[in-house]
């Protein structure tokens, strides 16, 4: 991924850290937003200058105001549009003779309306291109930057957060007031702070490089409503994790499956859009939420605490029933219990009362004050076999809450362990969690809230600690012989490759095609029949039919010359009654493989990830439980080996009650060799390999049918 | 009525609504730009002219004329 360009790092410097900031079109009427906006960087202790422009006003706030950003004596760094809509051209370009270099544009009124909106959006991006203006928005809330060398609140928000090491970006103005108000009931400060509206100029991943290299930032959030560039995100988040080790966390709406409905094939219906951003961003080791509640829970995670070293975790708990409850919520992340150390259990048993349970999850039973939770945490934290510690509480008359709050805070900063708190209840506990809050601790309502941010924690420590991938070459792909089938496709101007065609094209890719060939007669499927082998299938060919099955265009295992005669003249008497028109160009005859399990191959061209690989389960499990995995080529051998093993019923095809487990290897290699047909050919629209035979192990596999879109 | 003094009562209407010195309007001056109106004020502006040349304005167009001397052609249209 290149680096973000020098001048667009000085020009996002402008914004985060300015010297001089001027609000153009700010009045003196408080509570509307161009006087809030000026009054937030005055009160919230800016340490730069701050400009107020004002078209009528002598002064805002008691700061002596100039008609036009020209007429300020001293150069500005930042210009904070506020103008309407309609005039923000005008300002902007005031803004350029005066060597402004960055802008917020806070006003509305731009493409999200639409018609003329999208014209002025086109204008202000025109007069920035010309004076080498970055900026960001327009229609957003605003920037806040907490540190204390700038202390900028460049935003209408009610309230400056708290210094902290989370950057939180969003492309929802109204949702960064709400996330605001959150964080700061659950004190979580922000490093950084941005809204960025329509992102026609400074986008989400330009914020991204630039926080890459902010020492203030250790977590990175971003909140989406669409993604426009999926695999510069992709490299920009690979490269931010890989390098510096910060975690980003995306909420991305808009789940929905609408794109999906008008795809021609498999592929196409099976990866929507969601499926595909959800596959995309694991992959390139986003931590991708569903909730702003989940993000900030595995924020927390990430930004207070060590990350785990592995999922082996205690659990400490004052209650049977959360202790249950916390254990089938690690299971089920797919954490394990730790097995104490036999030192451990040598405290538990001489430090806890007789009646505690010592072995995980630990239950300090209901009296148990701050000096059980000590013993308990420390001795946890110690031990070699455990990697994080989970610690409950439930409020009970004698539970001293607010002392083992304490307790747990000094205990977990002694060691380099991540330790999480979940204190059930509201009203009793809520003295205790403000503390745990305010030290750091990261705290959860409920033990599965804290389980699922422990997983998160450790799906990044091991995206972090992966090994590369090494994409395997094939020297036997025959990509000339490929091109020249689809060019001669393009040629004609057809959108579609039956079979025929494009099992030529995946038999120059080298994936693995059976014995066939063109009858153009019923004596010629005899012929061919004998030449590959009886039992055969014999399939329609024609341009103007999709699905052969449908219009008795399919006929399976004929086991001799006469029945292959038979079934040429039955297809094309059956064809001729259901569809006089179509244009016959022959029956495929190929050999039948009566036995191995079915799966599905696929590739998509997403418009913002590219091409994307897919795999099933064949049958009932695509189509009913849409049990598939995806992946963004290029697809490299463990990334193959993932996408075969993270589907539902991976153990069909690992041999599941007795049966032999089918040649997994093979299915491996077809999907790496997938992959690069469909980098290697981006007119590939859409591709099905629709089954995909797979024998026992060690018998390889066999493209039982496919087709081409394009 | 002239355009000399469609201008004159323009002008005269432009302080009275947004408060500012006769002095600063311009012809080319820009109503939210340069003379500082909001978009209430926008609105207030459109009626104020009504009332003052009795003349019923399609308030879509009138919103976006942006200048005084913009003001001054289009409620000369009204008043041939």
């Amino acid at each position: 991924m290149p680096e973000i360009p020098a001048a667009r790092a000085k020009d996002l410097e402008h914004i985060f850290y300015p010297k001089s900031v001027a609000v153009l079109g700010t009045n003196r009427v408080v509570g509307t937003v161009p006087y809030d906006i000026f009054a937030n960087i005055l009160r919230d202790n800016f340490q730069g200058i701050v400009y107020p422009v004002s078209p009528k006003e002598r002064s805002v706030a008691g700061v002596r105001a100039y008609k036009y950003v020209l007429d300020i004596p001293d150069p500005v760094d930042l210009a904070i549009l506020v103008f309407p809509s309609t005039v923000c051209n005008l300002a902007l370009e005031q803004c350029g003779q005066k060597g402004v270099k960055a802008a917020i544009i806070i006003s509305a009124g731009f493409r999200e309306i639409g018609g003329a909106g999208i014209q002025r959006e086109e204008e202000i991006k025109a007069i920035a291109k010309k004076h080498n203006i970055s900026f960001i928005g327009p229609n957003c809330l605003g920037v806040i930057n907490t540190d204390p060398l700038s202390h900028l609140n460049a935003s209408f928000a009610r309230k400056m957060p708290a210094e902290g090491n989370i950057a939180f970006l969003s492309q929802s103005g109204a949702l960064c007031t709400a996330v605001l108000d959150y964080a700061q009931a659950k004190h979580i400060g922000f490093s950084k702070f941005v809204s960025f509206g329509n992102k026609a100029n400074i986008n989400e991943l330009d914020l991204m490089r630039y926080l890459k290299n902010d020492p203030k930032t250790k977590v990175i959030l971003v909140y989406l409503e669409e993604i426009t560039d999926g695999a510069g995100l992709m490299n920009v988040a690979h490269e931010i994790i890989t390098e510096t080790g910060k975690p980003i966390l995306v909420l991305k709406s808009g789940r929905t499956r609408e794109g999906a409905a008008a795809a021609a094939s498999h592929t196409g219906s099976l990866a929507g859009s969601d499926e595909v951003c959800d596959a995309a961003l694991k992959q390139a080791g986003v931590i991708r939420c569903t909730t702003v509640e989940e993000m900030f829970n595995t924020a927390i995670a990430l930004a207070y605490q060590p990350l785990p070293r592995g999922n082996r975790v205690a659990i400490i708990t004052n209650a049977g029933g959360p202790g249950v409850l916390a254990t089938d919520a690690a299971v089920a992340q797919k954490l394990s219990l730790a097995t104490f150390s036999p030192e451990t259990l040598e405290v538990y048993k001489k430090s806890l009362p007789a009646t505690a349970n010592i072995k995980n999850p630990v239950d300090v039973i209901g009296d148990a004050r701050a000096d059980r939770y000590k013993v308990a945490l420390g001795s946890a934290l110690k031990d070699v076999n455990v990697d994080g510690v989970l610690v409950i509480l439930t409020p009970q008359s004698m539970t001293d809450i607010e002392n083992i709050a304490r307790e747990v805070c000094n205990t977990i900063g002694q060691f380099d362990k991540p330790a999480y708190a979940s204190f059930m209840g509201e009203k009793d506990v809520a003295a205790g969690i403000s503390i745990l809050q305010q030290r750091s601790i990261p705290h959860y309502v409920l033990p599965e809230s804290m389980c699922r941010a422990f997983a998160g924690a450790l799906f990044f420590k091991n995206y972090r600690e992966m090994k590369p991938e090494d994409l395997q070459v094939f020297s036997s792909v025959q990509k000339e012989k490929a091109g020249s089938v689809l060019q001669g496709a393009l040629n004609a101007g057809r959108k579609y490759l039956p079979e025929e065609e494009s099992v030529k094209i995946l038999e120059a890719y080298g994936l693995p095609t059976l014995l066939s060939g063109l009858a153009k007669s019923g004596a010629d499927a005899a012929a061919i029949g004998e030449r590959i082998g009886f039992p055969v299938v014999m399939k329609v060919v024609s341009d103007d039919i999709v699905h052969k099955f449908d219009v008795k265009g399919v006929v399976l295992d004929i086991r001799s010359r006469t029945q292959a005669e038979e079934a040429y003249d039955s297809i094309i008497s059956d064809i001729g009654k259901v569809m006089p028109d179509a244009k016959i160009k022959g029956i495929y005859v190929q050999r039948m493989v009566t036995k191995g399990e079915e799966v599905i191959l696929g590739v998509k061209r997403d418009p913002s990830f590219g091409a994307v690989i897919m795999f099933g389960l064949g049958g009932l499990f695509v189509e009913v439980f849409r049990d598939v995995s995806f992946r963004v080529a290029p697809v490299g051998p463990r990334s193959a080996s993932e996408m075969i093993r993270e589907i539902k019923a991976y153990d069909m095809l690992a041999g599941a009650r007795g049966k032999k487990p089918r040649d997994i290897r093979s299915v491996e290699e077809c999907i790496q060799r997938l992959s690069k047909l469909a980098l290697d050919f981006p007119e590939i629209k859409e591709l099905d390999i629709n089954p995909l035979i797979v024998n026992d192990e060690g018998g390889g596999c066999y493209v039982a049918d496919a087709r081409i879109m394009l | 009525m002239d355009k000399a003094e469609i201008k004159k009562r323009v002008e005269k209407v432009i302080a009275q609504v947004l408060k500012i010195d006769p002095k600063e309007i311009t012809p080319n001056a820009n109503f939210a730009f340069d003379l500082g109106a909001d978009s209430m004020q926008s609105i207030e502006l459109i009626a104020a002219f009504e009332e003052e040349f009795n003349i019923q304005m399609d308030e879509q167009k009138a919103r976006e004329v942006q200048t005084v001397e913009g003001a001054v052609d289009f409620i000369a249209g009204y008043l041939k």
